[in-house]
């Protein structure tokens, strides 16, 4: 039998043994009682039975806000160092592993973006099996099998099955082996729904639900805070400011989250917005998110993680939209 | 010289050779990049775009308004309008800017061959089409009848009045010239008529057998002009819009651009109204 089970006490030597391959992330409890993705700096940090985090983990691969390129009058604009920390990210959910599938599909297949693509480089995966709650619904959107990951972690009431997921995961798979034991009794294994969802009939029909009153509903609850899109593994919008420094002569680039649901997202110079009023941009956010934008057209990006149900403050849920299909 | 990919991501210095003011806020820059290969590498097709980096301002999309001269050098047709465009209009001849690009699909000129062509532009979007009519022209023998139908708010806005001047002058090409209202200010010469682009439509003979339309203008135009066109029996395939949008990368990934599911940067700015038609907010 393969020696593929680790057990739950083993884990403080688990983190060890990953830490000589980087820095540990994973979920941990802030002291104002957050759940994040953070720093792992003791067992004791870990949260593994946590539900979600309030950020996804995009934020390892799309910092919030990033100098992008600096400038100097004599050497022009040139790319700053680029990140040469490895990390490696534990106890991501099928979820959150899929929202990182779509971003490399974004990020790295057309036009390869080399600050996306240095990060995602150093980035180790680590999935864990999850319980869903009442907010999820990542078996509707098709996101309910674990992908995209260097190792993986199934959990069973004694510790996990472990299983590699590429190289670099059997690498580190390989260096654990004295922490490992045999298998437990073979796991049933995940339950598959053979009914095409709601959601994934109305995506394939390319479905913009013209004439349901839903959209000006949301449109008149939405505060636009543009809550939903901050918390979203998939969404990637960024906006793009330079400013001059001290010395007048040189100056940095950044890139930042933007948020399709502000007024600004649209608005071209003079004043002119090509989505002033909130109907407009929630049917820009549905259109990115189920039916894809440019070259992601066709790609359902949302994973199903639940976070934009649970954080807007006004209750507003796209999902209303299929169930009305129905 | 950087890779392709370096051209995306980073753009190249380049230094602003001559300015030709076109009218109190518009101004032509004429640019040249600094490494001479990458400038001779260069191929652009009509109608597409660069991303122009102002130092210390920030970077913004502008059509490039001619075809490459045979000095390498770059033609911008900028208005000022905003944070990065006024710091652009403060520069003189000599200072260092940075372009990426070119950018966009352009107008598709190859299959456009033994065709006529209407170009339509209102306002800044003679900057668009004045590339493209370069090209028709370059190659005159390739097209059937060109005509250049241009309206500006006033005389004092008509953009490149000496080369419409010029441009009148030829018999291989129809212009026609209007105003949405005239001032004091006589219009220089030219023919102009009085009144807006539509209307002009409807005042002037032109083919409109096996002719294309490419349209270029200020947002409330397209949809009166598209109207207009459709009454004259132009079919949806044949009328090209090239669109303007709030962008920042230029790649089709900052996604502030998007028209329905297509993107302006990457699959416009030029579309055909075929693929716009029923799209909501798309004119
Ligand atoms: C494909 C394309 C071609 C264009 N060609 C020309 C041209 O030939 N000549 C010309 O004068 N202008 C052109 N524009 C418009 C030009 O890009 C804007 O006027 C310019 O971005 C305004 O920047 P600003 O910093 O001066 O204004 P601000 O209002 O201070 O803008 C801040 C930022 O908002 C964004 N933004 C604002 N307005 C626009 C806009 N209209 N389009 C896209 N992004 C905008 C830019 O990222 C800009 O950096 C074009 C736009 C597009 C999309
Ligand atoms: S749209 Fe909502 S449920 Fe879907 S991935 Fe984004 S945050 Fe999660
Ligand atoms: S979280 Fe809710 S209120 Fe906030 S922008 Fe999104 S839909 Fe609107």
């Amino acid at each position: 039998m393969a020696k593929d089970f680790l057990p739950i006490g083993s884990i403080p030597d688990f983190l060890d043994a990953l830490a000589t391959f980087g820095e540990v992330h994973g979920p941990l409890l802030t002291d104002d009682g957050v759940q994040v993705f953070g720093r792992i700096a003791s067992p004791a940090d870990l949260r593994l039975d946590y539900r979600r985090t309030l950020l996804p983990p995009k934020k390892y691969l799309l910092p919030p806000r990033e100098t992008v390129l600096t400038y100097a009058p004599d050497s022009g604009y040139r790319p700053p160092p680029l990140p040469d920390r490895d990390i490696i990210l534990l106890a991501l959910h099928p979820c959150d592993l899929a929202g990182i599938a779509y971003l490399d599909m974004a990020f790295t297949s057309t036009e390869p973006d080399p600050w996306y693509r240095a990060r995602r480089r150093r980035l180790t995966l680590i999935g864990l099996s999850c319980e869903p709650d009442e907010f999820c619904f990542c078996a509707e959107v098709g996101a309910a099998t674990p992908g995209n990951f260097d190792l993986f972690l199934e959990r069973t009431p004694a510790g996990f099955h472990i299983r590699t997921g590429s190289r670099r995961g059997e690498k580190i798979l390989a260096r654990l082996a004295r922490l490992l034991g045999e298998s437990e009794p073979a796991l049933s294994s995940p339950q598959r729904c053979n009914i095409e969802s709601a959601i994934l009939v109305a995506v394939r029909r390319g479905e913009t639900f013209p004439y349901s009153p839903l959209w000006d509903e949301f449109a008149s609850r939405c505060l636009s805070c543009g809550a939903c899109s901050l918390c979203c593994p998939t969404c990637y919008c960024f906006d793009v400011r330079e400013y001059g420094l001290l010395d007048g002569e040189s100056a940095e680039r950044i890139r930042e989250w933007d948020n399709c649901l502000f007024m600004a997202h649209g608005e071209t110079a003079g004043g002119f917005n090509f989505r002033k009023n909130r109907r407009e941009r929630f049917l820009y956010r549905y259109r990115h998110k189920y039916l894809g934008f440019g070259p992601t057209r066709g790609t359902l990006s949302c994973v199903g993680c639940g976070r934009c149900r649970e954080v807007c403050p006004v209750r507003i849920d796209l999902l209303e939209l299929f169930k009305e299909e129905r | 010289m950087s890779t392709n990919h370096d051209m995306t991501a980073i753009p190249l210095p380049a230094t602003v050779i001559e300015l030709r003011k076109l009218s109190d806020d518009t101004t032509l820059f004429r640019l040249r990049l600094d490494d001479a290969i990458a400038a001779r590498r260069l191929k652009v097709i009509p109608g597409q775009f660069v991303q122009l980096s102002v130092p210390a301002g920030g970077e913004v999309p502008i059509s490039l308004a001619a075809l490459p001269g045979e000095d390498g050098a770059l033609e911008l047709c900028v208005r000022r309008v905003g944070h990065v465009t006024a710091l652009l209009h403060t520069l003189a001849p000599g200072a260092g800017v940075a372009i990426r690009g070119p950018y966009g699909n352009g107008f598709p000129v190859t299959d456009w061959r033994g065709k006529n062509v209407l170009l339509l532009a209102g306002g800044l979007g003679i900057a668009p089409l004045r590339s493209l009519l370069h090209f028709l022209l370059r190659h005159r023998s390739d097209f059937g009848e060109i005509t250049l139908m241009y309206g500006a708010r006033e005389p004092a806005a008509i953009l490149f009045k000496e080369e419409l001047s010029e441009l009148s002058g030829r018999r291989d090409m129809h212009l026609f010239l209007t105003v949405d209202f005239v001032s004091e200010e006589p219009p220089g010469g030219l023919v102009c008529h009085t009144g807006l682009l539509p209307g002009l439509l409807s005042g002037v003979n032109f083919t409109t057998e096996n002719t294309v339309a490419a349209l270029c203008g200020p947002p409330a135009l397209y949809r009166c002009v598209v109207e207009e066109l459709q009454g004259f029996g132009f079919p949806a395939d044949s009328i090209f819009l090239s669109l303007e949008r709030r962008m920042k990368c230029g790649v089709g990934l900052c996604c502030h651009c998007a028209i329905g599911e297509l993107f302006c940067c990457t699959d416009g700015p030029v579309f055909r109204y075929a693929d716009l038609r029923g799209v909501e907010g798309a004119l």
